[in-house]
């Protein structure tokens, strides 16, 4: 797995004060750290590399712009632009509806329906993809924020507004789901 | 560890081995380019007006709305009504923005009528106090006019004569309007008011009347006594009550 670059963090507290007084430097090191976390989340929710980019460029233009809205009250930047992506996301989905391009229903069936026997090592990228995209949209976020953006469950949490244990509950359920739903089962819990 | 926690461990462990979308380079100079605009831009309206004078533009804001709307207010405004005080000083703004003899006549005769109107006002209202007061103004405005009239008439006769027939005119319609009052109102300070009214609106077209070598006053004259002898030319038309 190639490394999305320094994971988020609460450090982003100095840049924050330089870009609001003014500093193009510092609103660059924000793109930079960002970007690629953001347009990576973006896509993993919509499986899209043009409404991603899309997306992620108008995420990065809100955040960067509307800091005079951001108050570092216990919420830290990070969380903060994912929140903004998240909102993004849905709003994309509202507009356009929710497009899920390879659907369980049409993905390869898998040879085994016994979960102990489920070859996860085997499977593509794309179809653990597309089985995370037919997830709630909770699930999803849980999903992707943990395992493909390495954030840890109190990151999680805070982007998520939930509590830790909430998270890591909320991870397992999702794991199970996508486990039936990679064994072609259409049963996913909320 | 439960077999179901195991295998969950191995989804999760796979999940952590898929490769991140990365975006196109080209997708990423783009979106810097128009963050770096968006930021630019937002900067320069921040800049561009500070938040005390952001503030300090509403307020001002706020008081030209207020104020005009207080103008808007007590334009049409009764002497019981809080903006009449401000009517006041918007007429004398406005007398003192008015030159030439023949639009200070005009000036005073329009406040004139609109003293008049007030005083109808308020005696409808049974404010005899206070139409008291608007007929006294109309009083000081038909004098002001043959002020006027009396200092035209010094410099050029004819025009001073045409304007003495238009205050003729003017106190000939306001004292129609005061007898009809007066048939209608019944309390005796209210009916000592509009006598007063009509005898004084008698003297000022009196002193109009005068060459201007007078010293203006119009001196005194006893109830229904001026010009009231019921002709075309009286200022009280209409009998006395």
């Amino acid at each position: 797995m190639r490394p999305l670059g320094k994971a988020a963090s609460d450090d982003d507290r100095p840049l924050i004060e330089r870009v609001r007084k003014g500093d193009q430097d510092a609103v660059r090191a924000l793109y930079e750290r960002y970007f690629d976390r953001i347009y990576n989340y973006v896509y993993a929710r919509l499986g899209r590399a043009e409404d991603a980019e899309d997306l992620a460029i108008d995420t990065m233009t809100r955040g960067l712009t509307r800091l005079d809205l951001f108050q570092d009250q216990g919420v830290a930047f990070s969380s903060w632009i994912y929140r903004i992506a998240h909102n993004a996301t849905i709003d994309h989905y509202r507009r356009h509806g929710k497009v899920s391009l390879v659907s369980l229903e049409h993905a390869p069936a898998l040879e085994s329906a016994d979960p102990s026997e489920l070859a996860v090592e085997q499977m593509s990228n794309e179809d653990l993809h597309a089985a995370i995209r037919d997830l709630t949209d909770e699930q999803q976020q849980v999903l992707i924020l943990r395992f493909f953006q390495d954030l840890t469950a109190a990151q999680v949490a805070s982007i998520m507004g939930k509590s830790v244990g909430a998270v890591q509950a909320l991870q397992h359920r999702a794991l199970g789901s996508l486990e039936r739903a990679l064994q072609g089962g259409r049963s996913i819990d909320a | 560890m439960t077999p179901e926690v195991e295998r969950l461990e191995r989804l999760a462990e796979r999940l952590r081995t898929v490769d991140p979308y990365v975006p196109p380079p080209g997708a990423k100079i783009r979106g810097w380019n128009l963050v770096l605009a968006a930021v630019e831009q937002s900067n320069t309206a921040r800049s561009g007006v500070h938040p005390i004078r952001r503030l300090v533009l509403a307020s001002l804001a706020a008081g030209v709305l207020l104020v005009a709307g207080a103008v808007a207010a007590s334009a049409d405004s009764l002497p019981d009504s809080i903006f009449y005080p401000l009517k006041g000083v918007l007429e004398n703004t406005r007398g003192a923005l008015t030159f030439g003899a023949s639009d200070q006549l005009a000036y005073h005769l329009d406040l004139a009528r609109t003293r008049l109107t007030e005083a109808q006002a308020m005696f409808a209202r049974h404010r005899v106090d206070l139409a008291d007061q608007a007929l006294s103004g109309l009083d000081d405005q038909l004098n002001d006019a043959a002020l006027v009239i009396q200092a035209e008439k010094q410099s050029d006769p004819a025009v001073g004569a045409a304007m003495e027939n238009r205050l003729r005119q003017a106190i000939a319609t306001h004292d129609a309007q005061l007898a009809g009052l007066q048939g209608q109102v019944t309390n005796p300070t209210a009916l000592n008011a509009i006598m007063q009214a009509r005898d004084r609106a008698a003297q000022a077209l009196q002193t109009a009347a005068r060459n201007g070598k007078g010293n203006g006053n119009p001196g005194t004259s006893p109830n229904g006594s001026g010009l009231g002898n019921g002709t075309a030319n009286s200022p009280h038309p209409t009998p006395k009550h």
